[in-house]
């Protein structure tokens, strides 16, 4: 979910939280010692990177984006999620249930 | 305005949890991300954002830094975090046996009272060498966590020495007590038996050669102090 929310372009880290409530439809809620120990572990593993640091009202704010390894990842999950959804729908048309 | 203050040293408060070099590279950050969030006039952290905030600053200080790519080294690791853990339960069981044990040999004039006054001392010295054993499996896994080649072959002395030392504990007479208490003597023998072979995996695991590429040359290792 945080890889999906810095698909089209880098996010600072409230904004990732913003964003990831708005793909879930409210549902999920990040707090900020998890989202940090996610990005951490994204980045630890080459996933995401820094892409630039700015400094509002004092505080140091900085944006994360995609790597290549992190955007051949998401499409991969997105691939595999597309399908399972997919094989879903087909049985649920075959049993006649739609 | 003191609300925010009062908010903010809250926070500041909780990121304490964090290891220090986690919190110089991000707490300023995680920091801006907590007022950004904060309900308007809130004045202290939630108790989900606390529980939130714990919970990750304490694991981030206890997981091993391995990347996952190294999954030899962290397999090593966790074994070693298993060693500490069957370590404490050797040093209860131990030490619950040793009182028995000079108990009934008390009763049955095995020993002499001078040696029955050694007790507490006995006692005490086996319990120090009983937690320094379990610190060193906590130093050992953290620093092999942390690629230090040192602690690759540490470790490894240190499991040669586990090893002559099991090898005296089956040697050793235990005559003095009756049945009982020799069952229980080598019932005390099963968890040092168990975290050897814990230590035997994580040496072997150790020196497999995809762990070798994640330990750091000793050169570069040094040129980092």
């Amino acid at each position: 979910m945080i890889l999906t929310a810095l698909a089209n372009g880098s996010q600072h880290g409230y904004g990732i939280i913003i964003d990831v409530q708005e793909i879930s439809g409210g549902r999920v809620r990040l707090r900020a010692g998890t989202l940090y120990g996610a990005l951490d572990r994204l980045r630890a593993d080459g996933l995401i990177g820094v892409d630039r640091e700015e400094v509002v009202d004092g505080r140091l704010r900085r944006y994360y984006r995609l790597t290549p390894a992190g955007t051949r990842r998401l499409a991969a999950e997105a691939a595999r999620l597309q399908a399972a959804a997919a094989a879903a729908l087909t049985r649920l048309n075959l049993a006649g249930g739609w | 305005m003191t609300d925010q203050a009062d908010l903010e040293r809250g926070y500041r408060r909780l990121l304490a949890w964090y290891p220090p070099e986690f919190r110089r590279e991000n707490g300023q950050e995680i920091l801006a991300v907590l007022m950004a969030g904060a309900r308007d006039g809130q004045r202290r952290p939630t108790l989900a954002e606390s529980a939130d905030l714990i919970r990750s600053g304490v694991w981030m200080r206890l997981r091993p830094s391995v990347p996952r790519s190294a999954r030899t080294v962290q397999a090593a690791v966790r074994l070693m975090y298993a060693g500490a853990a069957v370590s404490a339960v050797g040093l209860i069981i131990g030490l619950a046996l040793m009182i028995v044990d000079i108990q009934v040999a008390v009763r049955g004039q095995f020993l002499g009272r001078s040696l029955a006054a050694q007790k507490p001392f006995v006692i005490t010295v086996s319990m120090a060498f009983g937690l320094v054993v379990v610190c060193l499996w906590l130093w050992m896994a953290r620093a092999n966590g942390q690629g230090r080649n040192w602690a690759r072959i540490l470790s490894t002395v240190l499991f040669v020495l586990a090893t002559l030392q099991l090898r005296s504990a089956f040697t050793q007479p235990v005559s003095h007590a009756g049945f009982g208490v020799t069952v229980l003597y080598y019932g005390g023998v099963v968890p040092f038996v168990v975290a050897w072979v814990v230590g035997a995996a994580a040496v072997w695991l150790l020196w497999r050669p995809a762990s070798t590429a994640f330990f750091k040359p000793p050169g570069s290792t040094q040129a980092l102090h």
